[in-house]
């Protein structure tokens, strides 16, 4: 039987807090094989996506203590091997958990906070758009050269006002739409 | 900047938890006192910019790039309570969505990148203003984001200390404040003043379109910012 959102977000935070005290590479390493084995069918991509996500400041902190711990003459697998396990599987099931769970269902209990984080979503999609846009344009004008510093300065400067442009009206557009839909009278 | 899940340990992340929780109760509650139908959609468009904001590249030397916090911006614009409580809700959505930054650590982060960078603005700016404004807003998101970086680092470098096995091996992040902090710190110091100049850009593009907390009381502002709706208490 499927969880509900709410309960699903508890067993997620107590995950959370219970991982932090598991200390033995073989626990943390049979939790991560129960937890990529009762992903179902998401489970590679899940995998996939949660080692992209760690990879660059992982692959710094392991590479950083294996250089400090050689230099010490010291063994550090057992830490490198505690530290990624722990790292994976605590990305993975939050990819897992946002995977499987509609994030505004579990907020539910709030109905404050399923307005704001839906209008939120919708904004920051808009923003996206409009940072990529700027982006594009920024590229297109350096011919496939790389921009120059002043440029990509100035270019920074122009989309940040840009967006606070936007933003401020279109927080006057949304209270206006939301007033007009009766969302303030329940 | 921001932290990742599995780094921090508990004996970190659960009393930060706590404080983080008093602080969101804090800026929610200078929020509610002034909530009409106009609160809400604001708060969630400037949670939306400072995620918007924080895509926002930044040039540095050696063609390389960083990204602006936003942070120092919308706590000169909007307050600190809604810089805070906006950059919360971003981390949430960042960590949740994409991975960025950990739930875990999600506390320490918002205290850190949230709360007391945005404090840090305000301060800075507040006790730097009446000598020269350009001066006051760059050294006040300078010092924002180094301060942050600086609680960021400290907080890492606390891991080794606190969390260890019965060999005084490391059980969560394995560096220490003499590793840590330089590596965090020296390349914030370029970020800062990359984020120094954008806000500056910014704070003078809100005075010249009349922006709430960036304009000037003895000037008539018109322009979106002074319509019926203001942008923010300026706290």
């Amino acid at each position: 039987m499927k969880p509900g959102p709410v309960a699903a977000l508890v067993a997620y935070l107590t995950a959370l807090v219970v991982i932090g005290f598991v200390h033995d590479p073989g626990w943390l390493a049979g939790g991560l094989a129960l937890a990529v084995a009762a992903a179902g069918r998401l489970r590679w991509r899940l995998l996939r996506r949660s080692l992209v996500a760690i990879l660059t400041f992982n692959l710094g902190v392991s590479l950083g203590y294996l250089l400090v711990a050689a230099w010490q003459a010291e063994s550090s697998w057992s830490v490198l091997i505690r530290l990624n396990l722990r790292v994976t599987l605590l990305v993975f099931i939050g990819f897992w958990f946002v995977a499987r769970v509609n994030l505004l269902a579990a907020l539910r209990f709030s109905p404050t906070l399923v307005l704001l984080a839906t209008v939120a979503a919708g904004h920051i999609v808009v923003f996206r758009r409009v940072v990529d846009d700027f982006r594009c344009a920024l590229i297109s004008r350096g011919g496939g050269r790389p921009p120059p510093w002043r440029d990509r300065l100035r270019h920074a400067g122009g989309l940040s006002a840009c967006l606070f442009d936007k933003s401020v009206t279109s927080a006057e557009r949304s209270t206006r739409a939301l007033r007009s839909r009766g969302c303030f009278d329940d | 900047m921001h932290i990742p899940d599995g780094f921090l340990s508990p004996q970190t992340w659960l009393p930060a938890a706590a404080l983080a929780a008093v602080a969101w109760t804090w800026a929610g509650r200078g929020f509610r006192d002034q909530l009409d139908d106009a609160a809400l959609p604001r708060l969630a468009v400037v949670t939306a910019l400072a995620y918007g904001l924080g895509l926002v590249m930044l040039p540095l030397p050696g063609a390389t790039s960083g990204h602006l916090i936003g942070v120092p911006m919308l706590a000169l614009l909007f307050g600190v309570r809604q810089a805070f409580l906006a950059c919360s809700l971003v981390l949430l959505l960042q960590s949740l969505l994409f991975g960025a930054g950990g739930v875990t650590a999600f506390p320490v982060n918002a205290l850190a990148i949230g709360l007391a960078g945005a404090i840090t603005t305000r301060v800075v700016f507040a006790g730097l203003r009446q000598f020269n404004e350009t001066v006051a807003v760059v050294l006040a998101a300078w010092s924002a984001t180094l301060v942050a970086a600086l609680i960021v680092g400290a907080v890492l470098g606390l891991q080794p200390l606190v969390a260890h096995d019965a060999a005084g091996r490391p059980l969560f992040f394995p560096f220490g404040w003499s590793v840590v902090l330089p590596a965090i710190l020296l390349p914030h110091v370029l970020l800062g003043l990359g984020e120094a100049a954008v806000t500056l850009m910014v704070w003078r593009f809100a005075r010249v379109r009349g922006w709430e907390g960036a304009a000037v009381p003895s000037q008539p502002a018109a322009g979106i910012g002074r319509s019926a709706e203001p942008l923010g208490d300026g706290r």
